[in-house]
């Protein structure tokens, strides 16, 4: 902490911190200097010359944005000499500056000329000269237009891009008066811009302006402003909706508050548009004779309850099961387990986390007893070595990458491991570029040099690992099988980046691992983590601060779903259903009588179809969920749904699933809804109801309620969100100190365990969550694919995201801004096979699988290795899950999306 | 033409921030011109973002970002030639070709350019058309020359 000292400001005394920014301190003080270039999220510019004051015994004017506060500073803030000054100097800039003012935006300037009594132009100094400066406008890009007429050159929107989102895509062109900012070569669209719209965030005088809803958008006559929790990714970015007439017409970031200070990405600050889209389900419906009517609640409800209970009366409990939703609250995805568990009296509850991180929770409640990221999303800027495997973070989780991009140029070191390049590869000091599938292989690979250098931390494996030394050993024994030469020859990595990247991370002073869909979604998948851990285990890099293993989370609720208890082995807080004790507990929070809770545990995601598929599971309640895009082997997903005697898919759109259900039933949207959402670094964050919900859509929440009712079971009755949450806290100690009041503005990271306690921002720093309270070692070996590459198909296809799309694109497909970025399908051939292929890069392309086969685009890039191919999953017009298998990971049930063979063939 | 990049790139081993203006000058030396493909890939090479180097490489004068024309006019706005009016000289040139100073003209037949000097002040005012020097041009006798090397054609 740095030392507090005394200033004087117009002899006021004032206290601040030694070396903080005299201009920010001024202003914390109450004193209102201007200033146009400055803001408190960027490094000091003095470019506009507002901000100047006098300080003693020291010559002239001087810009006090520039200048770091010392011990007994007397500062000048306000004479008249300096109002002057400021005048003329504001009267300068604007005699470049259009006036021109729309209201779209928070002009900065305008205050300014009224305060400065500048409004008539008679009153100016100087007379307008920017009718005759050259005037550029950029209105290429689809989220925003510049204007240099506008434009004050202050720097803000440059050191936006560079300093805050770490992209650094702006810069000025041009010189003097004519100087304009310009991305690429001149034009927004073809740059490297991927539109997050930071700089519009920042510009002062309305020169970068956003797109959507720019005619008929007036910022004075918004109707609300409404704080809530981005619908996207797992990061949780804190978001500001600017509501009129119902509709959101402008989303920004909220500054000061964790996890994203302000920041967004293009889909968090352009991806709303779905919520508005006429497409939005409206009316409860049910198919008869094949076409779907609209019906009244009463009678829908009214036939989901008598058909559920029909066929658990027919064919018992066992055979009916339900999805939950990552994209729904915490308090809908508790009483939608609370539903299953005790209206359909089973455990077979599961969601996406089986298709998603299953296998890195797996490994990491067997190793630490915490399946959750072990570190705080802004610990990814101040980390010494960040290890970054299978995980296309820049895309998937826009702002902890942000944190990355910065902490790199602090002199952070960045170690990529993956298959297929991604921008990450651009700020990595070693990018290993491994066969698809041989992480295993990889890590003990790794392992063995760290072993073989003596880069070992022995204090921790002796104090912290449960068989100390011993298991310690085993592990030894097992890695000395993949020497470098091995391991290069199963991976391809050469032995000298392995080195590089053992010694970068083993050796850091403090390093944090960040684990992706890469790892977890193979048939070895638990296997990866372990060996992940097992390298982490040995090297100490977790349990002390800044130090950990992080699965950052796809969807804005995963982490929430599973912590509150959508799962089939867990009650809310991870408590497992097998134990007596448990369901005793839970049976009194609910007041069922316990023997009515059933202790096996249930099935999971895949196993659900599977036993759909063979007729076991007769009915399924599919709560925000697209089976038919998101599970392994389209082909056996669909025909296990159409066994099914009764689907009810409730929904914010129709989507590819509900085209089988027999009842779809309308739902409320994230920005209709409050509750509390739990993202990748276990903040418990707040959703608040920006607009209603349209139609006759309700909350997920009160669907299930009164299903069960009609069903005849009370699964409590709550007035809001809140109520539902304080039971929860009950029911899961990890919340048990949370409360909607104490995440009024800042999110608290579970566990907290009672109302004084502040949350845990670090896990593990004294034990683990095992039983013994040490961490464990779980030696393994490297596998085979069950299926490799063959005569008939002789690639491997792997599949991932990218930043302008989510998931199945129910919601982000709806987004002409996203669309406009990526809407188009493709498979990445490395130029070697495209040349034995005789493909050309836009060449129309025919994928098949054993599975199944679909039609694409080839896109010819040394992004992936010979032999291998990469397609984006979320157009269903090529659907990547008609190709993939449903073979799935012994441990953790996950299905393997990243390796399919294939073959590819011109149409 | 790619190819040449990278061979200019090459040229570059240690390729720094530092060496980022003696590159565009090669890559302009070598194509006339800065392309956008050619700022793109200087951009990757020195892992720049390419707005970064279109702001420097706008910053000077001796820039271009259109090919040459077939006949590239240089004229002289230094002091003796400015005396001696080359400022009428440019206008003529201007509006005979269409064109401003980093431009080239539509048929591609001319592009034009506006030096500080080039060191041939007894000549005044001089213009320079492909390298070759003419002395004394005035808004009359620029029409003639020009003519001669449409004439060319």
């Amino acid at each position: 902490m740095s030392k507090i000292i005394e200033i004087q400001i117009d002899s006021k005394v004032v206290k601040a911190a030694e070396g903080s920014n005299l201009l920010q301190v001024a202003r914390d003080n109450g004193f209102d200097i201007p200033g146009l270039c400055y803001h408190k999220k960027l490094t000091p510019t003095g470019a506009c010359r507002l901000c100047v004051v006098k300080i003693d015994n020291t010559p002239g004017l001087i810009m006090s944005c520039t200048v770091p506060v010392k011990e007994g500073m007397k500062i000048t803030a306000f004479d008249e000499e300096l109002e002057q000054n400021r005048r003329h100097t504001l009267s300068y800039l604007l005699a470049e500056h259009n006036e021109e003012f729309d209201d779209s935006y928070e002009d900065e300037i305008r205050p300014l000329i009224k305060r400065y009594n500048l409004e008539k132009p008679e009153n100016r100094p100087l007379k307008p000269i920017w009718q005759g400066i050259p005037r550029v406008v950029d209105n290429t890009s689809p989220v925003l237009t510049y204007d240099s007429s506008k434009c004050i050159r202050c720097f803000r929107c440059i050191k936006a891009c560079d300093e805050i989102q770490g992209k650094g895509v702006l810069s000025f062109a041009d010189r003097g008066i004519s100087k304009y900012i310009v991305a690429g070569f001149g034009e927004w669209f073809n740059s490297e811009c991927d539109g997050c719209g930071e700089c519009i965030q920042l510009c002062p005088t309305g020169a970068i302006v956003e797109k959507p809803f720019r005619e008929s958008l007036k910022i004075s006559e918004i109707d609300s402003k409404v704080i809530t929790t981005c619908p996207y990714c797992g990061v949780g970015c804190q978001t500001e909706i600017f509501v009129k007439n119902d509709t959101i017409v402008r989303v920004d970031g909220v500054d000061d508050v964790s996890p994203n200070d302000g920041r967004l990405c293009v889909k968090g600050r352009f991806g709303y548009q779905y919520a508005n889209s006429k497409k939005r389900l409206t009316h409860p419906m049910i198919k008869r004779n094949g076409v779907f009517e609209k019906v009244s609640w009463d009678e829908a409800l009214d036939f989901v309850s008598s058909k559920f209970s029909e066929i658990k009366q027919k064919y018992g409990s066992k055979s009916l099961a339900g999805y939950s939703s990552a994209k729904c609250s915490n308090e809908e995805n508790y009483i939608f387990q609370k539903f299953i568990r005790i209206a359909f009296g089973n455990n077979n509850v599961d969601y996406c986390t089986r298709l998603c991180h299953a296998s890195t929770v797996t490994a990491m409640l067997k190793s630490f007893g915490d399946g959750a990221g072990s570190n705080s999303i802004e610990d990814f800027e101040t980390t010494d070595c960040l290890l970054v495997t299978g995980n296309n973070i820049i895309d998937t989780h826009p702002i902890t990458a942000t944190y990355v991009k910065r902490g790199k140029a602090a002199g952070q070191k960045i170690i990529v491991i993956d298959p297929k390049w991604t921008p990450l590869v651009k700020y990595a000091d070693v990018w290993l570029q491994p066969k698809l599938a041989t992480d295993v292989a990889l890590l003990n690979g790794l392992i063995n040099i760290i072993i073989e250098n003596g880069w070992i931390d022995k204090n921790f494996i002796e104090n912290r690992v449960e068989g100390g030394m011993q298991a310690f050993e085993s592990l030894k024994e097992l890695a000395s099988k993949y020497t470098p030469e091995k391991t290069e020859e199963i991976t391809g990595v050469s032995k000298e980046k392995l080195y590089e990247a053992a010694k970068i991370y083993a050796t850091a002073k403090t390093a944090m691992i960040a684990t992706g869909m890469g790892m977890s979604q193979q048939t070895v998948g638990t296997n990866n983590v372990f060996s992940l851990i097992n390298m982490c285990l040995i090297t100490g890099q977790i349990g002390k601060e800044l130090c950990g293993l992080n699965p950052p989370r796809g969807q804005n609720n995963v982490q929430g779903a599973t912590d509150v208890g959508a799962s089939p082995v867990n009650y809310p807080g991870y408590i497992p259903v097998t134990n007596e004790d448990n369901r005793k507990k839970v049976a009194e929070i609910w007041k069922v009588p316990f023997e009515s809770l059933d202790p096996k545990p249930g099935l999971t995601t895949i196993e659900i179809m599977n036993a759909a598929y063979d007729g076991e599971i007769k009915a399924m309640y599919i709560m925000g969920e697209n089976p038919v895009v998101t599970d392994p082997d389209r082909h056996h997903t669909v025909e296990a749904i159409k066994k099914l005697d009764f689907l009810v898919v409730q929904d914010i759109f129709e989507t590819e699933t509900t085209e089988f259900a027999d009842v779809i039933l309308p739902a409320a949207s994230l920005y209709e809804k409050d509750g509390t959402v739990v993202n990748s670094d276990r903040r418990v964050l707040r959703l608040r109801k920006a607009i209603s919900a349209p139609g006759e859509a309700r909350q997920d929440w009160q669907i299930c309620v009164d299903i069960a009712e009609r069903m005849g079971f009370k699964i409590g009755s709550y007035n809001s969100p809140e109520d539902i949450f304080a039971e929860l806290a009950k029911a899961a100690p990890i919340f048990g100190g949370i409360t909607f009041a104490r995440i009024e503005k800042h999110g608290i990271q579970w566990p907290c365990y009672d109302e004084n306690h502040p949350g845990t921002s670090t896990l593990f720093l004294e034990k683990f969550n095992t039983e013994s309270g040490k961490a464990k070692i779980f030696p393994v070996d490297y596998k085979e694919q069950s299926e490799t590459p063959n005569t008939n198909y002789p690639l491997v296809m792997n599949s991932g995201r990218l930043l302008y799309q989510y998931h199945s694109a129910t919601m982000s497909r709806k987004s002409k801004v996203l669309n406009a970025y990526a809407n188009e399908a493709y498979i990445i051939i490395n130029p070697e096979d495209a040349v034995k292929l005789g493909l050309k890069d836009g060449d129309k392309v025919k994928v098949t699988s054993p599975r199944g086969s679909l039609e694409t685009t080839a896109k010819v890039s040394d992004e992936v290795l010979k032999g291998e191919t990469f397609m984006p999953w979320h157009f269903n017009e090529a659907p990547v899950n008609a190709l993939t298998r449903n073979e799935i990971d012994p441990m953790s049930k996950i299905g393997p999306f990243k390796y399919s063979v294939v073959r590819v063939e011109r149409v | 033409m790619e190819t040449n990049i990278k061979s200019i790139l090459n040229n570059y081993p240690e390729g720094s921030a530092d060496s980022l203006i003696p590159m565009l000058q090669d890559i302009q030396e070598h194509d006339g011109f800065l392309s956008k493909e050619a700022v793109i890939e200087v951009g990757k090479y020195l892992k720049m973002p390419a707005s970064k180097i279109f702001g420097v490489a706008t910053f000077y004068n001796q820039f271009r970002f259109t090919p040459l024309g077939k006949n590239h006019i240089q004229v002289c706005r230094g002091t003796a030639c400015h005396v001696l009016g080359s400022a009428t000289v440019l206008e003529e040139i201007e509006k005979n070709i269409g064109v401003k100073s980093g431009q080239t003209s539509r048929d591609g037949i001319f592009s034009l350019e506006v030096v500080a000097c080039i060191g041939a002040c007894g000549l005044a005012p001089v213009i320079a058309i492909n390298g070759n020097f003419h002395a004394k041009v005035t808004g009359e006798s620029i029409k003639e020359i020009l003519e001669n090397y449409r004439n060319q054609e």
